[in-house]
């Protein structure tokens, strides 16, 4: 694709200063990608050099903003556009943040069936949602399908401007607006990076400390690697350029730690000038992650024990991030120059990658390759697909609404399809930049694993506090179609109360493990025995609803689970209840997670079919088929059910056949209907 | 299904034996250098590789001062490191190959550093000792080299070295290998230890191993001891490592046992050296030794084991010094229970019989070795045949530990014992399962280490129970101490079969039923 690609000499443009709103615009490259003329090329490089200017309708802050394209405007993602419409405000602050409330189900299921082509893409939270309710226990939120239409015919990507970004010298051109607070509501929401003491007691300096919730941005900018406290941080990230010099660190000033990234670069050049590329280091607890990408060195220091693969999937990631605010062609830099200073182009970025450090421990899309869905009923899916298509026939590369970190709904153009990967990274830019909050923006955006060398463009706008929709265009000067599309988007989502109803599924939280069903017939059934370990008491259920059995976990001793669609690409989990409850507990199941993930996914030996692990936390199940891969928390205490489960899972596989025909036949009835019926099963067999 | 040919270490193995406290000032920097293989490499090479391991073994003590670093894994090379001593580091660079299952676990790797140097203190003392008695290192240096090249010949397979690989993941090294007896026999290996311990003069220190082919029969050492003695027995006395023709098997060794059984060192005679020629100078990177030859003592040195006429067996150019006094007969020093011991072997047709005298005690030399022998022979010989003959109708052959339909490795961490599916019958499994389950061994290992460094009085129980990509079942389970590794490729659909399997196994076969 970039062989493709023609350049458009960009033009010099002075360093804009702090704010850099008064700044007239600057110069972009534009570039053909899919087809079109040199002379189409040439016009549209002509658009894109044009100065691009609006006047701002909100009059409680009135300036003129410009757009950069290129690098001259990633560098201020603060300083978007700010073009607020009346229309909206009476939409904010109707949504107070979620609450536990957890409300009962009472809709009906839609009995609509999800998935039929690859035009659709079906929620995996849907789709176990279907088949996890027996059907008297239906959620309100019911399921649909989320769609991803045509292409449209002209789709055009950015090439940043190189020139622009090596002229962009001043860490004060930056205009982000980070340390918004991106709490999340997922299923593993909450967990602090906190290690107090516990099972590290050595390591005396929390992470998190100060505060009970997190906040982004960066702290302890005191320290430097003379610190004590800074060496006994639990996770380091490094960015450091191949001439040694830091570009991001995540604990302590880069100025002040330059001698430690020579350091660092030392290592590398060290093994590479003897013909290898080092890739781990190992002491103690400790690890040393080496990631080189081309003339950028990230590291990753850590006595989290998470699996090596982890750990260098977060530097991937985290590069990702990197490459979405800036493109690769950041690399070209370095060819001109390798003592480049790269520090700069991320001033201001902070939150941003303080953000996606702080999912790593929280968030199962880092490592599981893959995104979750807000529950919502079908016809409310329906409905925000439809709107979301309409707009995407209009010349938008991908129409994305969201929900924190839920999808809603994401439409597509034909073939273009958006990498989970791309997805999170996207929307832990936008959740951690506070200017998006503020006002609807346009912003360029490269999506690393769409295209790495080319910017898109970002039109982002909050529809309420929490709910935000997102326009992917290749047009520089789509704003005020992109502004057309949003207030048509809004106006329909208004109407058909979409926006009451993504409310409303916030309020309610997602799966839980105890609505699953327990077989009336056995009313003496044990759901979830305590775990004494965790001071929990034993609790007899008998089907009755979830309120009266908060905090015992679901049938046959299940506290947790994570399923994930394969073909999808998207994980549904369940909320953690007890005895799963403390901020540390979920923690340590997440790392428990993750460890099973890189177990099961072995690079040389794996990928394994089914595991079954105890020890004195859970009993982890984790089976993984073509199409789905299932992972699942159980009471330790609960050994014997589980082996028995596990081999009536693959018992029923054997019976059914294999691919989907047994996914539908033994998820139909849904995972925990089955469960309690094997438990009932496995009830009368031993005689327990 | 067969495993791939052997897996080539070539030109990228290296082994390095290194003391921190020394070359302190610049152009000295070669003065830190104990051991380095190949030992014709430049000496450049040999300080880039001590550089990168000394420079971070600094800068992981950094975050980690208590433990520094371990293992460094690169796309080529894995670098293991073993701190044997304070600040005196053992590093082995193994090259990867082409063949994923290369690599063994870095705790397999690491274990080979942690045996050469516990054989090496058992003969000579610890290697800080060794350069404190003689600052300028060169004895330290001569008995390193000989020492290790002469160890390393052990893994010769043609003309490569073959390190532990995924292959070798139902095996432990350094562990002892027990042979399970009747309770007949049982009785008379008692009275024959009596009857050993009653040989020696009254108040005499004196311990005894007894063991039976490649086996260990009983010992009266702590386990650490027996387990150095019992590897070195495996290694140069037993009956196979006795006799200089081709070895029927070994738990550990049948692979290597047969391919090196020249008296010249075959490590060296690849270089193209003849062993006794070479003079450790030749590649001794201290300049102000150059030309030192000194006589040394091989322990390991192939075909100096005899069994003499007398039944005991004999090793030739073994002085060893002990206070004022010399001994033609080896001492080792057992570094549990602290003491220096003569090592008298005895030997009749399958049956080794180990005895240490402690040296303290013994005041006339290799007089009074002679009269302990004399005296062994005229008490014990009867017992001994009867023990031999009890021992003989017991004995099962290689394959007496195989348990049909399962490839399994029962380890007790705390007697050092381990029990595997004889080497023959893991090689039948396919290369997938012995991957998967080298991956899942590794993982224990990790698991093992964060247990121990939480709570280091708590013993951490799991386990797991892998269905692997080939269908095989893959089960680790860790208890009290013990753990049990298992392959079972030809199991049935179920978990619940596999569990089952594993715990009838369990029950059956523990190492402490040995």
């Amino acid at each position: 694709m970039a062989s493709n690609l023609t350049e458009e000499p960009a033009v010099e443009a002075e360093v804009p200063p702090a704010s850099g709103r008064e700044q007239t615009p600057k110069t972009s490259v534009v570039e053909q990608t899919h087809g079109g003329s040199s002379e189409a090329m040439e016009a549209e490089a002509a658009n894109g050099l044009k100065p691009f200017t609006l006047e701002k309708i909100d009059t409680s802050n009135v300036e003129n903003v410009t757009v950069e394209d290129g690098l001259k405007a990633r560098g201020s993602v603060g300083d978007e556009i700010h073009a607020e419409d009346a229309e909206i405000e009476g939409i904010r602050g109707k949504n107070g943040s979620p609450s536990e409330c957890r409300e009962p189900c009472s809709e009906p299921l839609n009995s609509e069936e999800f998935h039929d082509t690859n035009q659709e893409i079906i929620s995996a939270e849907d789709h176990l949602k279907t088949l996890s309710f027996a059907e008297n226990q239906v959620p309100d939120n019911k399921l649909d399908a989320i769609s991803i239409e045509n292409e449209p015919e002209n789709v055009r990507e950015l090439e940043p401007d190189i020139d622009a970004m090596a002229s962009v010298a001043s860490p004060s051109s930056n205009g982000y607006a980070g340390s918004s607070s991106t709490k999340s509501d997922g299923s593993f929401s909450g967990i602090e990076e906190i290690d107090r003491g516990g099972t590290e007691p050595d390591n005396g300096v929390d992470e998190f400390s100060e505060s009970a919730s997190w906040v982004a941005g960066k702290r302890h900018l005191n320290e430097d690697d003379a610190s004590i406290s800074w060496r006994k941080r639990k996770k380091h990230f490094f960015v450091l350029s191949h001439s040694g010099k830091p570009i991001y660190s995540r604990y302590g000033d880069e100025h002040k730690l330059a001698g430690f990234s020579a350091t660092l670069q030392a290592i590398i050049s060290f093994v590479e000038n003897g013909g290898d590329r080092v890739k781990l280091v190992r002491a103690g607890k400790h690890q040393v992650i080496f990631v080189v990408k081309g003339p950028i060195y990230l590291v990753c220091i850590s006595c989290t024990e998470e699996p090596y693969v982890a750990l260098r999937g977060q530097l991937e990631l985290i590069y990702g991030q990197m490459l979405l605010i800036l493109t690769k062609a950041v690399n070209r830099c370095f060819e001109k120059n390798p003592k480049f200073d790269m520090t700069p182009l991320l001033g201001g970025t902070e939150a941003v990658f303080s953000s996606l450090i702080h999912a790593f421990s929280w968030n199962p899309a880092t490592f599981l390759h893959a995104y979750t869905c807000l529950p919502l009923s079908y016809s409310t899916r329906q409905a925000t697909g439809a709107i979301l298509q309409d707009v995407a026939d209009s010349g938008v590369l991908f129409a994305i609404l969201m929900c924190k970190h839920k999808v809603i709904s994401l439409v597509g153009a034909q073939k273009a399809s958006l990498h989970p990967d791309d997805m999170l990274l996207l929307s832990n830019f936008v959740l951690s930049s506070e200017s998006f909050r503020t006002s609807e923006s346009f912003s360029p955006i490269c999506l690393p694993r769409y295209n790495p060398m080319a910017f898109l463009y970002a039109y982002v706008h909050y529809l309420d506090v929490e709910m935000y929709l997102i326009l992917l265009t290749t047009n520089s000067d789509a704003f005020y179609h992109l502004k057309d599309c949003r207030i048509q988007i809004e106006m329909v989502l208004l109407k058909s109360n979409v926006l009451s109803e993504v409310q409303r599924s916030m309020l309610d939280g997602g799966l839980h493990v105890e609505d699953l069903p327990v077989d009336p017939s056995h009313p003496t059934l044990r759901s979830g025995s305590g775990s004494p370990h965790l001071g929990m008491q034993d609790h007899v259920i008998a089907g009755s609803p979830r309120q009266e059995n908060a905090g015992i976990g679901g049938p046959a001793g299940l506290w947790h689970f994570i399923y994930r669609s394969i073909y999808l690409d998207q994980y549904v989990a369940s909320e953690f209840s007890s005895p799963i409850n403390s901020c540390k507990q979920q923690k340590r199941l997440y790392r428990a997670y993750q460890r099973l993930y890189a177990s099961m996914h072995d690079k040389e030996a794996g990928p394994h079919k089914t595991q079954f692990r105890k020890d004195e936390d859970y009993v982890l199940l984790c089976w993984i088929t073509q199409d789905f891969e299932l992972y699942a928390a159980f009471d330790p205490l609960a050994e014997k059910v589980m082996k028995w489960l596990g081999c009536e899972v693959l018992e029923w596989k054997q019976d059914r056949g294999s691919g989907v025909e047994t996914r539908s036949s033994f998820w139909s009835g849904g995972v925990p209907v089955q469960a309690a019926e094997l438990w009932s099963r496995f009830m009368l067999t031993v005689k327990v | 299904m067969g495993l791939s040919s052997p897996v080539p270490v070539g030109e990228g193995f290296q082994f390095c034996v290194f003391d921190l406290r020394r070359g302190q000032h610049e152009g000295q920097e070669l003065d830190k250098i104990l051991f380095f293989f190949p030992i014709d490499s430049p000496l450049p090479l040999q300080l880039s590789v001590i550089g990168l391991s000394e420079g971070l073994i600094t800068f992981t003590r950094i975050f980690s001062p208590d433990a520094a670093c371990e293992v460094i894994e690169a796309e080529r090379h894995s670098h293991t490191f073993y701190q044997a001593e304070p600040d005196i580091w053992m590093i082995m660079v193994v090259e990867k190959t082409k063949d994923t299952d290369a690599i063994g676990r870095s705790d397999a790797l690491q274990g080979v550093l942690k045996e050469v140097h516990s054989l090496f203190t058992m003969f000579f003392g610890s290697i800080r000792g060794l350069l404190e008695k003689q600052p300028g290192g060169g004895t330290a240096r001569s008995l390193l080299y000989f020492f290790i090249m002469d160890y390393l010949a052990e893994f010769l397979v043609g003309k490569k070295l073959q390190m532990p690989c995924s292959r070798d993941c139902l095996r432990e090294r350094g562990t002892v290998q027990m042979l399970t007896t009747g309770r007949e026999a049982a009785i008379e290996v008692q009275s024959l230890v009596r009857l050993l311990e009653s040989s020696c003069v009254a108040n005499m220190s004196c311990h005894s191993l007894v063991l039976y082919h490649d086996l260990l029969v009983s010992t009266t050492l702590p386990p650490g001891d027996t387990a150095n003695l019992f590897n070195y027995a495996l290694l140069r006395l037993t009956p196979n490592a006795l006799s200089s023709v081709t070895s029927s098997w070994s738990y550990l060794r049948k692979s290597s046992s047969g391919a090196s059984q020249e008296s010249v060192n075959p490590i060296l005679a690849n270089i193209g050296v003849p062993s006794e020629e070479v003079s450790h100078s030749s590649r001794d990177t201290s300049p102000n030794r150059q030309g030192q030859r000194h006589h040394v003592a091989r322990p390991l040195q192939r075909g100096k084991w005899w069994r003499g006429e007398d039944g005991f067996a004999v090793t030739e150019n073994w002085g060893s010094e002990i206070g004022n006094r010399i001994f033609y007969t080896p001492t080792v020093w057992l570094q549990q229970i602290e003491e220096h011991m003569h090592l008298c072997v005895y030997q009749h047709k399958s049956l080794t019989i180990i005895l240490l005298i402690s040296t303290s005690l013994l005041v006339n030399g290799e007089q009074g070795i002679s009269f302990v022998k004399q005296l062994l022979l005229e008490n014990a010989s009867l017992k001994i045949l009867k023990v031999e003959e009890k021992l003989s109708k017991e004995w099962g052959g290689e394959n007496a530990y195989h348990v049909r339909g399962y490839r399994y490795l029962l380890l007790d961490n705390d007697s050092i014992v381990s029990r595997a599916s004889p080497p023959g019958k893991v090689t039948t499994l396919s290369k997938g399962s012995l991957m998967a389950m080298s991956k899942l061994r590794e993982e224990v290992d990790q698991e093992k280490r964060k247990a121990k460094r939480d709570d280091p009085d708590h013993e951490k129980d799991f386990e797991v129970c892998m269905r692997a990509k080939n269908n095989a079942w893959i089960v680790a389970r860790v208890s009290r101490g013990k753990e049990l590794y298992m392959v079972l490729e030809k199991a049935s659909e179920t978990l619940l079969f596999a569990s089952e399997a594993v715990d009838k196994f369990s029950n059956r076969f523990r190492p402490e039923a040995s």
